[in-house]
């Protein structure tokens, strides 16, 4: 039995329905955005799997992978920013308690 | 041996990730997390993208969970004994649950077509040739976006500003 | 000139009264010469436009004009000018003319010496104007739209003109009544045009009448028509039931009801019936509703004009009396005579008004005729006129009205049953009866002391009272042929093949002049006895004199009918249109919509877990479609 591209597309599909999860039922701001790496991660591993199964590879899989992750950080370091400013206004991080957009 | 590493590290990748969506303290989260990325790291080594798999770990696993540590050290919440999911976390499952399956059944449904394949790499010449000339500029977006973010971020989160303390106990101003 | 510019005897009028009631203020005496200008012309416009008409041949003459059209459909502004046309131009304008310089005047009031003008007198001779400028419009019209406007207004007119003096609640209420008595009949006269003009397609009366008797509307309508139609006359004629409006209607200045009441507005509702008569004459069944409406109207002002003591209220009842008589004649078919009576009462009775009004002018508005007694010595003028009106009326020869009476009786005996002859001549001797009763009470007997003060009327007052004076004696002869071409009323003013020479059958005129000339001896001798006689009479009928003097409880039935019927029908649709339309219906589909919007805001939570699982339900369905749609 060898690997397929099958494989990894579900495992990729399994992590990313769980980053899904993280993000809608956490209630921590923190864990939402832990749950976003792993969608982004599954994303990747997708990416570098069509990369690698190729009769010839090619690089756009992961060029693009190397992209993925570079926005993540950026994202990351800002999400953080503006988890901290929210933090101190509120003195909660929990999304249930952010409703200033009710109504 | 491919096939051995992908499922034990494919396993240890699954397993930490329902950790990080589970637990209820924080902390492990995070630390489930870098578990869950290294296995991630893992897999990129079985796909013979090493070079990912070291970007991989260095970012993710070296920057990005410390600063969500710091994050985590600085938000505690005063108390913990509300829960920690959402209420509506039965309606999150079922609809993640069904994105699963629909993401799982449509690559079933497509497998005939890349059955044959198998896993190839090549050298990392290639990654740089592509990276430097086909998407050069993207690349250099790239680079600007890591500019911006690194001025966003240090903006957004300075302390100081008015707005701050202002609605933690209701009154403006004063602690 | 000619009958082409007959339309300029109503526009005087029109322009008198656009011009005093803007420039009013401005102009001497409040402009009221104007008015009197204005009428004047129309009566001497009035003349060219006879002799054009005798020139070109005593007939129907039409002169069409649009008003405005929509496709093939036309409503017109022309005119008619048929033998009837003229003898209403002649009256209208003629009356109308003395009745203003009557006016000039009447309405002075002094105090103490100093006499002024009514502080409105402006708008007085306005209104004056404007209500003969609608009636000759009404006269001339040749189609029915313009004929309702022109109905309308004279409706107003009346109204304005009762309720001048809107200081007196009573003048008030009376103008309201009319207007509101009126507008019940005008309801009819709508509902009669439209069924007429829906079926002819037109409103031009002359295509109506023509279509009508070819046939082409059915008889059903036809009948309905003409029924709505009388409606509208019984409003605007006083006719039972709806007369209560006229003795109300003397709260307003007595030249008003002279002009209005007696002799113009009250004979548009004959005027009507006789210029559709060939329309009644198909729907037999309403000529005959319009003859019973006739005699009962005639008998039952007769009656209650015998009990009254004021004296304008009795010219009142006798006016719905003498109206009740040209509608009877009307239902027998006698077109000439109805008319000619109507010319012959407009004249006597106008007059009879104006010396009302004369009297009342000189004893500070009394109306009480128990108060009068023995003028005639004071106001020797006064007296004699309305002697000789008193008498015209009562069907004495060989004063006007004793002609057309002799007239119609003859009219009614060849038109109907026998049954209404006979109440005919009941009435006319109670007509004589409460005239002479009027007469002997206000001009005859002693003279009271403190009447010793009545005078005269200037004259302004009094050359009109004598001009209707000779003519209530001498205009009765046009009934016969006197030459010239002329050959009598018979054959100018008639309706259907040819008209018929003036004919004396001697023993209906000798019935008549006797029972006219008993009645009013009897009634001098009643009250010339002592008063125990008349005494005695009422106490004898005391249950009957009751009823009249409560006007046969009309007036009771009717508030009672609108009190209990009319205004809780009013608050029943009050209330639904407040609950049901305003509360529900408005406020209510508002608060509805307030309602549903309070409820789907519920799902803006703010919270960013809902929109996201939101979202991603949205997104999985649609991987699910589009992974479908590409299998």
């Amino acid at each position: 039995m060898i690997l397929t591209l099958l494989d990894f597309q579900i495992l990729a599909a399994a992590l990313f329905s769980l980053g899904l999860y993280g993000v809608l039922a956490r209630r921590s701001a923190v864990m939402v955005l832990m749950a976003v790496e792993l969608m982004l991660n599954a994303v990747n591993i997708n990416l570098v799997a069509f990369s690698a199964f190729r009769p010839i590879p090619v690089v756009t899989g992961q060029v693009i992978a190397i992209f993925v992750i570079t926005v993540a950080a950026a994202e990351v370091a800002l999400a953080l920013a503006v988890i901290m400013r929210l933090y101190r206004r509120r003195g909660t991080v929990n999304v249930d308690e952010i409703n200033l957009m009710k109504g | 041996m491919g096939l051995v590493l992908f499922y034990i590290l494919g396993t240890i990748t699954i397993v930490a990730a329902l950790g990080v969506v589970t637990t209820r303290n924080i902390v492990y989260g995070a630390l489930f997390l870098l578990v869950s990325l290294s296995g991630v790291a893992g897999l990129f080594v079985v796909l013979f993208a090493e070079f990912l798999a070291l970007v991989q770990l260095l970012i993710y696993g070296g920057a990005i969970i410390i600063v969500i540590l710091f994050a985590l050290m600085l938000t505690r919440e005063t108390d913990f004994s509300t829960a920690t999911e959402h209420r509506r976390w039965p309606f999150a499952a079922l609809v993640s649950l069904a994105l699963f399956g629909l993401l799982a059944g449509s690559a079933i449904g497509d497998s005939g077509k890349y059955n044959t394949y198998t896993r190839t790499g090549f050298g990392i010449e290639d990654l740089g040739v592509g990276l430097f000339e086909n998407w050069a500029v993207p690349f250099e977006v790239a680079s600007i976006i890591l500019l911006v973010a690194l001025i966003g971020a240090i903006v957004i989160g300075r302390s100081g500003d008015d707005e701050d303390n202002a609605d933690k106990t209701g009154e403006r101003g004063e602690q | 000139m000619g009958i082409e510019e007959a339309w300029l005897i109503p526009t005087y009028g029109f322009i008198a009264f656009g011009v005093i009631a803007l420039f009013g203020r401005y102009l001497p005496s409040q402009g009221k010469h104007l008015s009197i200008i204005a009428i004047v012309a129309g009566f001497v416009t009035f003349w060219p436009v006879l002799f054009d008409f005798v020139h070109l041949g005593v007939g129907e003459h039409h002169v069409p004009r649009v008003w405005f059209s929509a496709g093939e459909f036309s409503v017109g502004s022309g005119m008619i000018i048929d033998p009837l046309t003229i003898v209403m131009l002649a009256l209208v304008t003629f009356v109308a003319s003395l009745v203003q310089i009557y006016s000039l005047g009447y309405m002075r009031h002094g105090h103490k010496g100093h006499i002024a003008d009514d502080p409105r007198i402006g708008w007085y001779f306005a209104v004056h104007s404007l209500f003969t400028a609608a009636m000759l419009t009404l006269i001339l019209a040749d189609n029915l739209l313009l004929l309702y406007l022109a109905w309308e207004l004279v409706g107003l007119c009346s109204y304005l003109l009762i309720g001048f003096w809107w200081e007196r609640k009573a003048a008030v209420n009376a103008s309201k009544k009319a207007f509101i008595t009126t507008r019940v009949g005008d309801v009819g006269l709508l509902i009669g045009i439209l069924i007429l003009a829906a079926d002819t397609g037109t409103f031009d009366i002359s295509a109506i009448i023509h279509q009508v008797t070819m046939g082409d509307v059915s008889e059903g309508k036809t009948t309905l028509a003409a029924f709505m139609i009388f409606l509208g006359a019984m409003g605007k004629s006083a006719q039972f039931p709806l007369h209560v409006w006229l003795p109300d209607a003397m709260e307003g200045p007595t030249p008003v009801s002279a002009l209005i009441h007696a002799a113009t507005m009250v004979t548009a509702g004959v005027f009507l019936v006789a210029r559709l008569l060939p329309i009644y004459e198909i729907a037999e069944s309403a000529q005959m509703f319009v003859a019973v409406i006739g005699i009962i109207t005639a008998l039952m002002g007769a009656t209650l004009a015998l009990v009254v003591t004021d004296l304008k209220r009795m010219l009142a009842y006798s006016t719905m009396s003498h109206l009740g008589f040209m509608m009877l004649t009307l239902g027998a078919g006698g077109y000439t005579a109805a008319t000619f009576h109507l010319l012959m009462h407009g004249l006597s009775k106008a007059m009879l008004f104006l010396s009302a009004g004369s009297i009342m002018h000189s004893m500070n508005e009394e109306t009480d005729m128990n108060k009068m007694g023995g003028l005639r010595h004071r106001m020797p003028i006064t007296g004699a006129a309305f002697t000789i009106g008193a008498l015209s009326l009562s069907g004495i020869a060989p004063l006007a009205a004793f002609w057309s009476k002799d007239e119609m009786l003859l009219a009614i005996k060849d038109g109907l049953n026998p049954v209404f002859v006979g109440l005919f001549l009941i009435a006319v001797v109670l007509s004589a009866l409460y005239m002479a009763r009027a007469t002997y009470l206000v001009f005859f007997g002693p003279l009271k002391p403190e009447n010793r003060a009545v005078h005269e009327s200037p004259l302004l007052m009094s050359l009109p009272l004598v001009v209707l004076a000779v003519l209530s004696v001498c205009a009765g002869f046009i009934v016969l042929p006197l030459g010239g071409g002329y050959e009598g009323i018979g054959r100018f003013l008639f309706h259907g093949e040819h008209g018929h020479d003036f004919e004396l059958q001697p023993l209906w005129t000798v019935v008549s002049v006797v029972l006219a000339t008993g009645g009013f001896a009897l009634g001098i001798g009643l009250y010339k006895s002592s008063r125990s006689t008349v005494d005695s009479v009422r106490k004898r009928f005391s249950g009957v004199h009751r009823t009249l003097i409560n006007r046969y409880y009309m007036d009771d039935i009717y508030q009672w009918f609108v009190d209990r019927v009319v205004l809780a029908l009013g608050r029943t649709v009050a209330l639904f249109d407040r609950t049901i339309v305003n509360d529900r219906g408005v406020n209510g589909t508002g608060l509805a919509v307030l309602g549903m919007g309070k409820r789907l805001r519920g799902h803006v939570t703010g919270l960013f877990a809902d929109y996201g699982l939101v979202m991603a339900a949205g997104v999985t369905v649609m991987v699910l479609y589009i992974w479908r749609r590409a299998a």
